[in-house]
């Protein structure tokens, strides 16, 4: 927060503020919060577009459904799999390597420019990429693994479950180290010089001054991250979504591949009880999330 | 730097003000109709785009605008512009959607005997324009009925006439990187199972309701079920590509057409892919049946249909019929492989010689049955869905023959109580 | 040693992070028989460039690269300067339901898009904006404007207030103390903020294939989705479209990435 107290409150003033935040808000009401709360009613409709000619409400039947439903179930767990696994290595991938990237060094913009590259790339494309490598018949990686005698025969990557979920996890993590690396970089240059000075002269150490003058410093900015990270991973389907579709058998399914898949069987009242799921999921999740971060920052 | 942000900010707003797409009604007199395609693929939308400039050249006046939208989200696509009611005027209907679309009354009438193009169709073609409702909803462009493709220089004589002798024959070709069978376990592969469950119930079945028994019982709660279905177990675990579990219809003709797979069942417009994929040595035949002898499949079908909303009504339904014509459906029955709408097509040579033999000889075997699907049922998309994701639980392990029958049998039971059967 | 190993480690990095890209750049230059042909080749026999004509000459690439541009660009421009609206007065006022307002900005990035599809795309039909390029960027502003006022009013908070009170005692108004003080301080955010909307809205796949269907008005990753086809995932023109489209993003990345880090720094610290 800045340091100086906030101007006091003028219907002027108040004036000034709605008109800036009008056009904001504005969007954000009309192209977002209204089409989710149509969406969410139709949670307790029976809609499907394939027969429009009735849509009653049936109350929590589309609920009961997804939640009888196995798949749901076997959807959830591998949620956890695909961010649990993908965050922790995305995170100390991208620690280290912004660890490294942190001293100046020549052709480091160089180099920066090439690893960030995934960065500029969509889920989709990233996706795509990774199936065309991970290709079965002409992939390159089962042509790179035979050549180094570490496999004897190609290995389905994509066909078989615990392959496949795997290799989404790989294409995942090559892709979002990135993200990290940027973040993490960004907060590193952050802390103030004078910090380490002091550290210096008081005789600790790097990895004490890591430990104690760097970490503290950038915690803030982690926590941040990493929720912002986790809600990314788990709303945005579209690299499981084209790498796999959520195949073989469920095995790369997240909830949000299964909705896209109750969103194509054309069962809307069914695809907004599971985003509202979803969305409750989410929310339990950001506040025990922030709470616990919290009540750490504070007992420090 | 800062300049460059500025002029970006102040030059994209003023460009973007004045740009949009002018894709709406007539103008000027000019009647332009917005017409979609479900199954795509760029060769096909290339044939549809020549045959629409034909249709303006013979109709000044009139413009068509093709919507070609990705093959895996289609049909979704077009139910939900249907579902605006603007904004299309001509459309593609296929079998499995357009009992939906006619439910909600998004489908208009079109004209049969007062049309003279109607005569030209053949019996099957008049039959499935009035199938949904009896209303002609629709006139089919062609018909999909399928065929196993084999090599024939992997050692084998002949052709496999059942089931088990292509299990025998896919497992001979295994071996060296090669596979004898282009499985689908991916989408659209329960739709094989369904097929070898059909086959091997054989004379039981009815083939007006082609998941029912004739005591109506479904064709899932037999022993025979069992046993086509451990089949195909073992054909894809011993006979086919470990990937296979999760190929859909690219991947399957992909693995025929570059020569790892020996065999494949799939539908005529396959002949063209492996045509031009420059495989030489291969054959075609009716589809592998049961024990007892029988082969059973549907013949599937989609067509042109015009929206009830349209505002051209006339010209939209002059397009559809256009299309129908015998030169045009045919010219199109060929560009894609399809059996042709046209009774005149059935001297035609392109579709009675070479890899199209397979389908006369099937036509003429009163032993491969054509049958009809229980799409009109409630359940129908819902059971696509869930048995493809059944079908690959049971080929890696995590479910059994047994359970996957009985939620199939659970199913179909409660679907024929549900329209009260 | 030690800098011996970091060297090491870095260059690994760089060649798991270069060769899916060499890869991809290597199947769009392959003939066409070559792509699908053992044993893999590393380099193709013959280079040749039929899938970037194919691109351009059948599939009509270059309007989609100008349609993806010209939504991008504008829809970036607007989420950013609401941005800057939006982010001063949560930085500098304290209202009445502040608080509200930042807790719904950040439950919008929770809600799962497939929820809200349906009844978007009747409402874009309702305003007659489907298959309209403007129709596009207004969603895709309203997709940003979260993120872009967050993070903008991250950077104002590292701005000392001094600054522009400064700026009033010598008599500007507070929105042109904004202006003429505030704004030169914070370009390098502005600037991080709209390359990042830029690359969001670039890259946006499942809004678009929903409100763009016709050819004119398709973006590139509407297209992009369209070569997977029935008969086979052209990887050959895939691969040719991924190479042709990053480079915009690549470009505009590499000309201001100091900025980003820097930005990020200030966003991404208060947040």
């Amino acid at each position: 927060m800045s340091v100086s107290a906030r101007p006091a409150f003028t219907p002027r003033k108040a004036l000034f503020v709605a008109l800036c935040l009008l056009p904001g808000v504005a969007f954000v009401a009309l192209f977002t919060y209204w089409p989710m709360v149509r969406g969410s009613v139709m949670a307790f409709q029976r809609y499907n577009l394939f027969d429009l000619t009735e849509t009653p409400f049936v109350g929590l039947e589309n609920f009961r459904a997804v939640l009888a439903e196995p798949r749901f179930w076997t959807a959830l767990r591998n949620t956890g799999t695909w961010v649990g696994v993908s965050l922790a290595l995305q995170f100390l991938l991208g620690f280290g390597l912004a660890l490294l990237l942190r001293r100046h060094f020549r052709g480091r913009g160089l180099y920066q420019a090439w690893v960030f590259f995934p960065w500029a790339m969509s889920g989709f494309l990233i996706g795509l990429l990774w199936r065309w490598m991970f290709n079965g018949q002409f992939g390159v990686i089962n042509d790179l693994l035979l050549k180094a005698g570490v496999i004897e025969e190609r290995i389905g990557f994509l066909a078989t479950p615990g392959w496949a979920m795997t290799s989404v996890i790989i294409a995942n993590v090559w892709y979002g180290v990135t993200f990290f690396a940027i973040m993490i970089m960004a907060a590193l240059q952050s802390v103030p010089r004078e910090l380490y000075e002091a550290a210096a002269v008081d005789g600790a150490s790097k990895v004490r001054q890591f430990w104690h003058v760097t970490l503290p410093h950038i915690r803030p900015t982690l926590t941040l991250i990493v929720l912002l990270r986790i809600i990314w991973i788990l709303n945005f389907p579209d690299l499981i979504y084209s790498m796999t579709g959520g195949g073989p058998a469920g095995g790369t399914d997240i909830v949000t591949t299964f909705l896209i898949q109750q969103v194509t069987g054309g069962d809307y009242g069914r695809a907004g009880a599971v985003g509202l799921l979803v969305l409750g999921l989410l929310l339990a999740f950001a506040i025990f999330y922030l709470t616990v971060t919290r009540s750490d920052e504070t007992s420090r | 730097m800062r300049s460059a942000v500025l002029a970006a900010l102040s030059a994209t707003t003023l460009v973007l003000a004045g740009c949009g797409s002018g894709s709406s009604s007539s103008s000027g007199g000019e009647v332009r109709l917005r017409m979609i395609e479900s199954l795509t693929s760029p060769d096909r939308t290339k044939l549809i785009k020549s045959l629409l400039a034909d249709f303006e050249k013979a109709n000044p006046g009139v413009k068509v605008e093709l919507v070609s939208p990705p093959l895996d989200s289609a049909d979704q696509k077009i139910t939900q512009i249907l579902q605006t009611g603007k904004g299309l005027d001509v459309l593609e209907v296929r079998d499995h959607t357009a009992k939906s679309f006619a439910n909600n009354g998004w489908l208009a009438e079109l004209p049969t005997t007062a049309w003279p193009g109607w005569a030209e169709l053949t019996p099957l073609a008049q039959k499935k324009a009035v199938e949904v409702g009896g209303k002609p909803y629709l006139i089919p462009y062609g018909f999909y009925q399928r065929a196993l493709f084999y090599r024939t220089d992997w050692g084998m004589s002949a052709p496999p006439a059942t089931w088990q002798e292509l299990y025998e024959a896919a497992r001979k070709m295994t071996g060296d990187g090669r596979y004898g069978y282009s499985f689908r376990g991916g989408k659209g592969g329960a739709d094989y199972a369904v097929q070898m469950i059909s086959a091997y119930n054989g004379e039981a079945l009815d083939p007006e309701k082609s998941f029912y028994l004739k005591d109506k019982r479904t064709i899932f709660s037999t022993p025979q079920a069992a046993q086509a279905l451990e089949l195909f177990v073992k054909i894809f675990k011993e006979a086919s590509p470990p990937d296979s579990v999760s190929w859909g219809y690219p991947e399957m003709v992909q693995g025929f057409a570059s020569g790892v797979t020996g065999m494949l069942i799939q539908d005529p417009e396959v002949i063209k892919t492996v045509e031009e994929s420059g495989l030489r040595n291969w054959s075609t035949a009716p589809i592998p049946k049961g024990p007892t002898g029988y082969a059973f499949q549907p013949v599937g079908y989609a067509g042109w249909g015009v929206t009830s909303f349209t505002r051209h009504k006339a010209e939209a339904t002059k397009l559809v019929q256009f299309l129908s014509e015998p030169a045009q459906s045919i010219r199109f029955a060929k560009g894609n492989s399809l059996i042709p709408i046209a009774k005149r097509a059935q001297s035609d040579p392109q579709f009675s010689q070479g890899a199209w033999k397979a389908y006369l000889e099937a036509q003429q075997d009163p032993k491969q049955v054509i049958t009809i699907r229980p799409v009109d049922y409630p359940g129908w998309s819902q059971f696509l869905v869930d048995s493809d994701r059944d079908v690959q639980s049971l080929l890696t392990g995590k479910t059994t023959v047994a359970e996957v029958l009985k939620s199939w049998d659970a199913f179909w039971t409660d679907q024929a109580r549900k329209v009260g059967e | 040693m030690r800098r011996l190993a970091k060297t090491a480690v870095l260059a690994a990095w760089l060649l798991i992070t270069v060769f899916p890209l060499y890869w991809i750049l290597v199947t769009s230059l392959k003939p066409k028989s070559e792509i699908f042909s053992m044993p893999l080749r590393y380099w193709p026999s013959r280079v040749t460039f039929e899938h970037y004509r194919e691109l351009f000459e059948f599939a009509d690439f270059g309007t989609y690269l100008v349609n993806s541009l010209l939504v991008s660009l504008a829809a970036a421009a607007a989420v950013t300067a609401i941005g800057v609206l939006g982010g001063y007065t949560l930085a500098r006022f304290s209202f009445p339901g502040r608080g509200a307002l930042m807790l719904a900005f950040l439950v919008t990035q929770m809600i799962p898009l497939f929820i809200a599809l349906g009844p978007l795309y009747l409402l874009m039909s309702d305003l007659d904006l489907l298959n309209r390029l403007a129709g596009l960027m207004l969603v895709y502003v309203a997709m940003l404007v979260p993120f872009s006022t967050v993070i903008m009013r991250g950077f104002y908070e590292r701005i000392p207030v001094a600054l522009e009170e400064a700026a009033q005692v010598d008599g500007a108004s507070r929105l042109a103390a904004m202006v003429r003080v505030v704004i030169p301080v914070m370009l390098p955010g502005i600037a991080a903020t709209y390359i990042f909307a830029f690359v969001q809205c670039w890259n946006e796949l499942f809004l678009a294939i929903t409100f763009i269907d016709s050819e004119d008005a398709k973006t590139i990753p509407v297209a992009m989705n369209s070569f997977i086809t029935q008969y086979d995932i052209d990887w050959g023109s895939m691969a040719a479209a991924t190479v042709v489209s990053v480079i915009p993003t690549l470009v505009m990345f590499a000309a201001i990435r100091r900025y980003i880090v820097e930005g990020l720094t200030a966003g991404a610290v208060k947040g």
